[in-house]
């Protein structure tokens, strides 16, 4: 750690536990609380990463994530930002995106050739002839990306969790923290929240040489802000987005916490930006708040002998800051003209440090394999113009550079949150103009710079905030910017070498937005897609303020007309673990589930349920069991589970009158102990279910649906109500009563032998519903003929339903009884002739091309859809549900659901359903035909998947008699 | 045909089927099969101080809605809570839900017998229409519920924004749940009820979050005097 | 995520919720033409402006209206269906922006 300097007080680092990990295979020693990135650089490390597209060396740029010039991997865990993850003992590290290692990475080759690939080059130079483009493709694959994903990463659960509070503040340095504490004061709930491991913003590392101010100001603040119980500050912590009414959420190692905030206060500062020359990004030239951050939180001095090149009054701080560190300071040179600095700069000059005002790094001097700084040239420098004066160019000899030009606004969630921003000149940088109700902003991201001005910009917008929820408090005025711009409005060198870098993680360079803007990309969102500035992982925060100036340069328009790009979710990419939570997947289960499991059932869901599909011998295929089940039901008898049918039951003196309405049929004529066949279509006349209502008595209908559309039928029977005001009483009990449906040649005397109900078919014919109790409890007991013409369905609470299964079981064992699944229902429906809206139906078919004719009463004074049929009833059918078969013992290519029906070049319709059915042997199916060919006998062409034709028949249901 | 008798009927709590893998002791509360216990009562009185979970499914429920459901409740000295939304205690020993305006959930403590009571009453009354229950029951206690909630609800549900008596229709875990804050033998806990066959979803969900959070899943015997 | 205040069940996260369209009045279907009837049917406004929607809170299964803006998505009031009195503001209006 040869870097290591003596420990100063508030650093990050605790020098009494030692650390040791490994990078690109070669041991070093940390503290505890050390970034990869600090700990690499105490030991003398340089080059920590190669960049993206010419694999050049970085090193330290931000050191705040926000760049990506160190990215590694740890084991299955890759694209780790160093600069900010602490880094743990064992860790075995590597750089990213080299061959060979970070050292001697063979793609460096890429970027001697750089030339030959401009930005825009794979879009021109690879899609001509198209059929090469899948082999450049790989080619280009390959060689993009940065860590390489490794495909067994773990799922790793991550809490998902919810707050709520009055004030929520992004960003916990002088600013934030003094909002917290002055909203805290009126006893309101306040959460802060900043990225960093430790709160304080700059206060943490901007210190102007003066430590012990700097950290008194610091703890002050930090003592005043524990000191509330109603204040939460969570540090490590980023806030990921913003999305509508305040909700925020707050990231972390843990997971993510979704903030619900009554107000926000954004006070989450400013990226520093860097200036722009030649060979700005070789390993030792640093933004000026990465140097402080090094020295003051990690303790680490980041360069024996530095330049300062600055373009603000910042510089001259950070000049003090490196002597501090025991830097020698070789020269701050200043872009712009005449005596500036401050205080600061006589400090400097009194302690021997050479000024070079209206002077430029033209460009920075690698050592001779390219892994640091070996020097400065320094020349004149007109920033009016900004041009370099290269007459008298000359050499300083350094280590290291530290850079600081001025500051772009963190305000991401001000742009997401539709906030007006404004250029404001006096700051060279945008601005809130106009916030959304609850929001405020504060700080560095408000335009606000000086110490004392940022605190009382904190209490000015705490205050704000109190006054927005209705509590009183004074109103405070920040007086604007005075003095010279922190930040500078061109920070530019030109070179006719270029290697000037805006953005470091897409190696963009000043001459790569000139070629864009020729090519007519000159508007800034598609400069930004052409030259891809601001798309790399760190997403414009070190490069878009830049790119915008440049692309203003280039037009010849002032900055605000240029504009700025819209900002998305995330602002540090998000896991999806992170995302996905726990990952909840809601699932109803019936009675009988355990039942089920136990005889072997294959489970399938529909709609929110978990329903027994089949129940599959050892070793039978889907196919055998369904046939099987099928066959038993048909032979002898079958059982299944239908409790997840929608289940409704509507009450009171006007039902009759709500059932017409409702649905297409007619139910007030209905005799007690009999049901109806009910469609209900939409306003247009489409399908959207059916079912049956039974008429247990003049005041209540019980209704029974399909499982998967039971919720939007009851949810659309609650609208029409609250619409028609009827004296009734809708119950939903889909939950509440579980089904049972015994069906065969035997279910009849299986039945009966549990029931003293009279079950004869003549005097319980199909469509009659009875009242009374199968195996002592209580049922409704339904004769309905969906899967057989010898079948009762019983309705009963759901608790009771195993009672009654288990009964009927042991009564149907020596009968031949056995289960069946919902995939062998659809079996037997089919081989019914039934038609199922959902299945058979799709979102535009009406009841005349299903045959549903009889089902529509079109001489009632209204009911849902009436009015689109009357004019859909005038026009020519366009297609026909047909139930049709294939040739007897047919072997060829079975067709599928949705195979089209085709004449010649003609698609007239799609199959519907299709199955083979043993106990027919033949195959079956349901498919929309073209009215021309809806007759019994008529024959069309099926084309399965691999395109062969199936000749299918047209036939009469059901596809069996009895 | 056989004769059965009805008292014989087994019904399982819905939620029974979640614990089946479990160590649980059965028990048959007002005529549910039940788990009253699971890891020992010393143990589970120390879950319950932090995080426990409890299937209560078997409590007696009685549910009516309509215009004059409200009026033929008090008709048979049922306690109406003023406000939609709100719930309160009848009798001491059974709580009257008011979900929404005009719809009523009865559920009888373990000694309550309103339920009982009312669904002996098998007249129909216009304007009075029961609604069968076949809820899962479950009581949430101890210091780290709030922080349960605040994983699968997204509404502030902390004993300062949930108040004594509110009645909260919202989504658990994505299922929709009616909840609650009561007293229970003088502890203070949580309440969610949500349709029975969402029961084991629900309590697979609750019982993860609760023993990560030190906490486990708690018999109703710990409830039982 | 959005917030929308259910007349009955006060406010909640947009997740509880079900859109159920725009409200519109429908023509008389024994009097208007064919033609009337399909535009009802078929044809919707796309304009931004102030809609009044259908919107139903799923716990409770409470159907009501809220008249939102489409182009600032701000709903300015819900209530249920026949009790045109506002229930309630679902966005604060602003007090004071900078």
């Amino acid at each position: 750690m040869i870097f290591r300097i003596p420990k100063k007080d508030g650093e990050w680092v605790n020098r009494d536990k030692k650390i040791s990990f490994s990078f690109e295979g070669e041991t070093f020693s940390a503290f505890e609380g050390d970034t990869i990135t600090s700990a690499l650089w105490a030991a003398g490390q340089k080059v920590l990463g190669r960049s993206f597209k010419y694999h050049r060396p970085r090193g330290v740029l931000s050191l705040a994530n926000h760049d990506v010039n160190v990215l590694v991997t740890d084991g299955i865990d890759t694209n780790i930002r160093a600069d900010v993850v602490e880094v743990t003992d064992g860790m075995v590290l590597t750089a990213v995106n080299t061959s060979g290692g970070v050292k001697k990475d063979k793609n460096s080759y890429i970027d001697s050739i750089s030339p030959l690939l401009p930005v825009g080059f794979y879009y021109k130079a690879f899609h001509t002839p198209r059929r090469f483009f899948p082999f450049w493709e790989k080619v280009i694959r390959k060689a993009a990306g940065l860590g390489v994903v490794n495909f067994n990463y773990p799922r790793i659960l991550k809490r998902k969790q919810h707050a709520h509070c009055d004030v929520l503040i992004i960003g916990a340095g002088p600013t934030g923290l003094t909002a917290a504490y002055t909203a805290s004061q009126a006893g309101l709930e306040v959460i802060i929240v900043d990225e960093n491991s430790q709160a304080g913003g700059s206060l943490t590392y901007n210190r102007g040489g003066d430590t012990t101010t700097t950290v008194k100001h610091l703890n002050d603040l930090l003592a005043k802000v524990t000191s509330q119980p109603n204040i939460t500050l969570k540090t490590a912590s980023y806030a990921a987005g913003y999305y509508p009414d305040h909700l925020i959420p707050i990231v972390s190692h843990e997971g993510m916490i979704k903030v619900r905030a009554k107000t926000v206060i954004i006070a989450s500062g400013a990226f520093e930006q860097p200036p722009v020359f030649r060979y700005n990004d070789l390993p030792g030239v640093m933004l000026g708040s990465a140097a402080q951050r090094l020295i003051y939180r990690y303790g680490v001095k980041p360069f024996n002998n530095g330049v300062v090149v600055t373009a603000n009054d910042y510089g001259y701080r950070v000049a003090l800051d490196l002597m501090d560190a025991g830097t020698k300071v070789v020269a701050v040179v200043d872009m712009r003209k005449g005596i500036n600095g401050g205080r600061d700069a006589i400090d400097l000059g009194m302690r021997g440090v050479k000024i070079y005002a209206g002077h430029c790094v033209y460009e920075a001097l690698a050592s001779s394999d390219k892994s640091s700084v070996r020097g400065a040239v320094i020349c004149a420098y007109d920033d009016k113009n900004s041009v370099a004066l290269t007459q008298n160019k000359f050499t300083l000899e350094c280590d290291g550079i530290a850079m600081s030009a001025g500051w772009a606004p963190a305000a991401a969630l001000l742009y997401q949150a539709g906030t007006g921003m404004l250029f404001d000149s006096g700051v060279e940088q945008f601005v809130p103009s106009r916030l959304p109700a609850g929001m405020f902003a504060a700080g560095k991201v408000n335009g606000i710079y000086e110490f004392e001005q940022r605190i009382n910009d904190g209490v000015r917008a705490a205050n704000q905030a109190l006054r927005y929820l209705g509590f009183g408090a004074p109103q405070n005025v920040i007086e604007k910017h005075n003095g010279l711009s922190p930040s500078h409005p061109y920070p530019m060198v030109p070179h006719e070498k270029g290697k000037n870098f805006v953005d470091f993680d897409e190696d963009i360079q000043i001459k790569d937005f000139v070629n864009a803007a020729k090519e007519g990309f000159d508007n800034i969102e598609l400069m930004k897609r052409f030259t891809t500035v601001g798309m790399g992982p760190s997403q414009g925060k070190h490069s878009n303020m830049n790119a915008i100036r440049i692309l203003a340069n280039i037009r010849g328009l002032p900055v605000e007309k240029v504009g700025t790009t819209t900002s998305r979710p995330f602002f540090h990419p998000t896991p999806i673990g992170h995302l996905g939570g726990r990952g909840f997947h809601s699932h109803r289960l019936t009675s009988l589930h355990d039942w089920h499991q136990e005889h072997g059932a294959v489970f399938t869901d529909i709609g929110a349920w978990k329903r027994a599909a089949y129940y599959p011998a050892a070793g039978q295929s889907r196919d055998e069991a369904v046939q099987d089940e099928a066959m038993a039901v048909r032979k002898a008898a079958g059982i299944i589970d239908g409790s997840s049918f929608g289940k409704i039951e509507i009450h009171g003196p006007d039902a009759a009158v709500f059932l017409e309405r409702f649905f297409t049929g007619v139910y007030h004529n209905q005799k007690v102990g009999t049901y109806r066949h009910v469609m209900l279509l939409d306003e247009s006349g489409v399908i959207v279910d059916d079912g049956i209502a039974s008429r247990l008595a003049d005041d209540l209908f019980y209704i029974s649906v399909g499982t998967s559309n039971a919720a939007a039928v009851y949810r659309e029977m609650q609208r029409y109500q609250q619409m028609w005001q009827l004296n009734i009483g809708l119950v939903n009990v889909t939950g509440a009563f579980g089904t049972i449906n015994i069906a065969g040649p035997a279910a009849r005397e299986i039945l009966s032998t549990l029931t003293d109900l009279d079950l004869s078919y003549d005097t319980f014919p199909v469509g009659h519903v009875r009242e009374g109790q199968v195996a002592g409890v209580d049922v409704r007991l339904i004769r309905v003929a969906f899967v057989s013409d010898f079948a009762y369905e019983m309705h009963l609470p759901m608790a009771k339903v195993p009672h009654v299964w288990n009964a009927l079981m042991a009564a149907g064992a020596k009968h031949g009884l056995r289960p069946f699944g919902s995939d062998t229902q659809r079996l037997l429906r089919l081989e019914m002739g039934h038609a199922m809206p959902g299945v058979d139906t799709d979102g535009l078919t009406n009841p005349f091309e299903v045959g549903a004719d009889a089902s529509i009463k079109m001489n009632k004074p209204y009911f849902i859809g009436q009015r689109s049929l009357e004019i859909l009833a005038k026009r020519p059918l366009r297609k026909q549900l047909v139930p049709f078969v294939l040739a007897e013992n047919f072997k060829g290519e079975m067709p599928m659901d949705c195979n089209l029906v085709i004449d010649g070049r003609e698609i007239l319709g799609r199959v519907t359903s299709v199955a083979y059915s043993r106990f027919i042997d033949r195959c079956i199916g349901f498919a929309y035909v073209s009215p021309a060919k809806k007759e019994v006998g008529s024959e069309f062409q099926i084309r399965t998947d691999s395109g062969s034709l199936v000749t299918a028949r047209v036939v009469i249901t059901p596809f069996f008699k009895n | 045909m056989q004769s059965t008798d009805m008292s014989n009927i087994a019904q399982t709590s819905p939620v029974a089927h979640a614990q089946t893998g479990s160590k649980a002791k059965w028990d048959v509360v007002n005529g549910m099969k039940i788990a009253i216990e699971f890891s020992g009562s010393e143990i589970e009185k120390s879950k319950k101080k932090i995080l426990g979970v409890t299937d209560t499914s078997c409590l007696s429920r009685y549910g009516v809605k309509g215009p004059q459901a409200s009026q033929w409740l008090a008709d048979r000295g049922v306690a109406i809570p003023s406000n939609p939304n709100s719930w309160t205690l009848c009798n001491q020993t059974s709580l009257v839900l008011r979900l929404g305006s005009s719809e009523f959930l009865i559920e009888d403590q373990l000694t309550g017998v309103t339920c009982n009571q009312l669904s002996k009453d098998t007249v129909r009354t216009a304007g009075v229409y029961k609604v069968p229950r076949a809820d899962a029951a479950f009581v949430l206690s101890g210091s780290e519920v709030s922080n349960l909630l605040s994983e699968l609800c997204s509404l502030d549900l902390r004993e300062k924004s949930l108040l004594a008596h509110d009645v909260i229709m919202t989504q658990v875990a994505g299922v929709s749940a009616v909840l609650w804050r009561q007293m229970l033998n003088g502890e203070p806990v949580y309440r969610i009820i949500c349709d029975g066959t969402y029961g084991p979803y629900m309590w697979d969900v609750l019982l993860e979050i609760a023993i990560e959070l030190g906490g486990g899943a708690v018999g109703l015997a710990c409830y039982q005097n | 995520m959005k917030l929308l205040t259910c007349p009955m069940n006060g406010t909640r996260p947009l997740s509880e919720f079900i859109f159920g369209g725009e409200y519109r009045d429908a023509p008389d279907q024994k009097t208007c033409t064919d033609k009337a009837w399909a535009a009802y049917v078929h044809n919707r406004s796309g304009a931004p402006g102030d809609k009044k929607e259908w919107w139903y809170h799923s716990p409770s299964g409470t159907w009501f209206i809220a008249e939102r803006n489409t182009l600032t998505d701000k709903v300015s009031r819900t209530y249920l269906l026949g009790t045109q009195h506002a229930n309630s503001s679902a966005n604060p209006v602003l007090e004071e922006g900078k």
